[in-house]
């Protein structure tokens, strides 16, 4: 896989909401002779991803094929399509990832559990988002472990986390629509480890822990953990804490 | 279709793509989607229910209500002490998103007024708002000028008295209606209404009990029938004619007689005689 690899400003749009469902035959026809071309994802409502492909490939969570039109071919890929190290890093370290790679002329969508599902671009920075939030990438992104630290463990999701590089887009999923917040030198930002799921570009993150001698009273803000963002990207944070529905995502 | 909130800014991120907020782009009180509401706190406090904090930008302190400092701001706004620790006070200097299990949250103000919603249902308060336990169990009611904030499990819907409501469906009232209880006699009394009764055969629509409210004011529905889980309101003093105080506090939707299995229409051998 992933010989052909993506065009940065120069691909004939973006993957942004549209309406036209036989893009990718247009694309087919014109626009992929001199381009090179790349899969489009775009968001069909809020909770499905619909992927225009014209022979390239996406990588997506096993079984998150809802439907398809024209062509398709889906290939199980063992340890994430990482190789024998990756597939050995995933293995050891917990952060596992059942992926699939989704080959074919055609359109495919994909959805999770009804859960909204959000669009990431990527221009040659990293992703980082936890492999259960990580619905389909494009197949030239390429996907690694990183070690978070304690966010990960007061995440209660594991001290691991699922890095995503490269040029393409990405669709992540959050129990309820998430929102982009922007991080900059003077901005810096702080999360609940319950509502974050993502952030790109190039963050420092530092755990906070505001546990005092109130919280062992039974006294606490309720806020105990925290985590600081400071730098430049953005990170992704949804509206619900994972306790409910999303205590096992 | 998703609808794009706010304006993207220049940087990370692509036209086209998720609206990306910063802290200048961010809604001053006010919805950032219909699930997170944006705070901004200018050296001010607000009540926040436990944990509801997704992020924030700007320096902000959590503090629990049993934090000395803050005696004198739980006595004014404050007055249900028994579930106070369910209560966080936030204050400094930023903007806060409140969210709350991916549902719908709203701003509501209220303007000298009060309004009496369901304990699951509130998530913060401005202090100028004085909390207080409702006399109908499982409800809180806030008496005062200021803003708050509330989720609900779908949009809300406002209606007028006089109406009746679903018991599942209603979040709060405004201004005071009379809010009591009705039932579809017409449907439960007679023989066949016995013979349903006795022995669920015929069904029940699961409409036969309302809650009917009459009066000036405004009643407030979620758009849903399932109810939020609810929050502890806090015991009540054992005084007589309290009601809620004798028996283990019981659901909202109590009828003499406690939880109804559906298709069971009442105590209707005791109300009827049979």
């Amino acid at each position: 896989m992933g010989g052909r690899r993506p065009g940065g400003p120069e691909r004939a749009s973006k993957g942004a909401v549209r309406g036209d469902v036989h893009l990718w035959e247009l694309l087919a026809a014109g626009a992929c002779g001199y381009l090179r071309c790349v899969a489009m994802f775009r968001l069909q409502g809020s909770k499905v991803l619909a992927v225009d492909m014209t022979g390239d490939a996406v990588k997506a969570k096993n079984g998150s094929m809802v439907a398809y039109d024209g062509q398709m071919a889906f290939k199980k890929m063992s340890g994430g399509g990482e190789g024998l190290r990756g597939m050995v890093t995933r293995r050891l370290t917990g952060e596992q990832m059942t992926v699939m790679e989704v080959k074919g002329h055609g359109t495919c969508w994909f959805a999770d559990r009804a859960a909204e599902i959000n669009l990431v671009n990527l221009q040659g920075d990293k992703l980082y988002v936890e492999s259960s939030n990580l619905l389909a990438t494009d197949a030239g992104l390429r996907t690694g472990t990183s070690f978070t630290g304690l966010r990960g463990a007061s995440q209660g999701n594991g001290l691991f986390t699922t890095t995503v590089e490269g040029h393409g887009q990405a669709a992540i999923v959050s129990d309820g629509p998430a929102v982009v917040l922007r991080v900059s030198p003077q901005y810096p930002l702080t999360v609940d480890p319950g509502a974050y799921v993502a952030h790109q570009g190039n963050l420092r993150q530092s755990f906070q822990s505001g546990v005092t001698f109130r919280t062992l009273m039974g006294e606490g803000g309720g806020e105990a953990f925290q985590i600081r963002f400071e730098g430049d990207g953005l990170v992704y944070v949804q509206p619900s804490e994972r306790n409910t529905i999303a205590g096992e995502v | 279709m998703s609808t794009p909130y706010g304006t993207p800014g220049p940087g990370y991120g692509t036209p086209g793509g998720p609206a990306v907020f910063d802290p200048t782009t961010l809604p001053a009180d006010d919805n950032v989607t219909p699930y997170t509401f944006c705070v901004e706190l200018k050296g001010s406090q607000w009540f926040l229910q436990k944990g509801k904090m997704i992020a924030y930008y700007g320096s902000m302190e959590f503090n629990g209500i049993g934090h000395g400092r803050l005696d004198r701001l739980v006595r004014t706004s404050f007055h249900s002490p028994l579930h106070a620790s369910d209560w966080v006070v936030a204050e400094g200097s930023g903007k806060m998103l409140l969210a709350d299990r991916a549902f719908d949250v709203n701003s509501y103000d209220l303007e000298d007024g009060n309004l009496t919603i369901r304990s699951g249902n509130l998530l913060a308060f401005q202090p100028s708002l004085a909390l207080k336990q409702s006399i109908v169990p499982g409800f809180l009611t806030l008496i005062g000028t200021g803003k708050f904030v509330a989720a609900s499990n779908g949009p809300v819907v406002f209606m007028e008295p006089p109406i009746r409501v679903d018991p599942q469906a209603l979040a709060g009232w405004a201004d005071c209606p009379s809010p009591c209880h009705h039932y579809d006699h017409g449907y439960m009394t007679g023989v066949m209404g016995g013979l349903r009764a006795l022995t669920g055969l015929g069904g029940a629509s699961g409409e036969e009990h309302q809650f009917e409210f009459v009066g000036a004011g405004t009643v407030l529905l979620q758009s849903t029938e399932t109810l939020m889980a609810e929050q502890a309101t806090g015991a009540v003093p054992p005084d007589a004619g309290v009601p809620g105080s004798g028996a283990a506090h019981t659901g909202p939707s109590q009828v003499a007689g406690g939880q109804r299995l559906p298709g069971q229409l009442g105590d209707l051998q005791r109300r009827f005689g049979l």
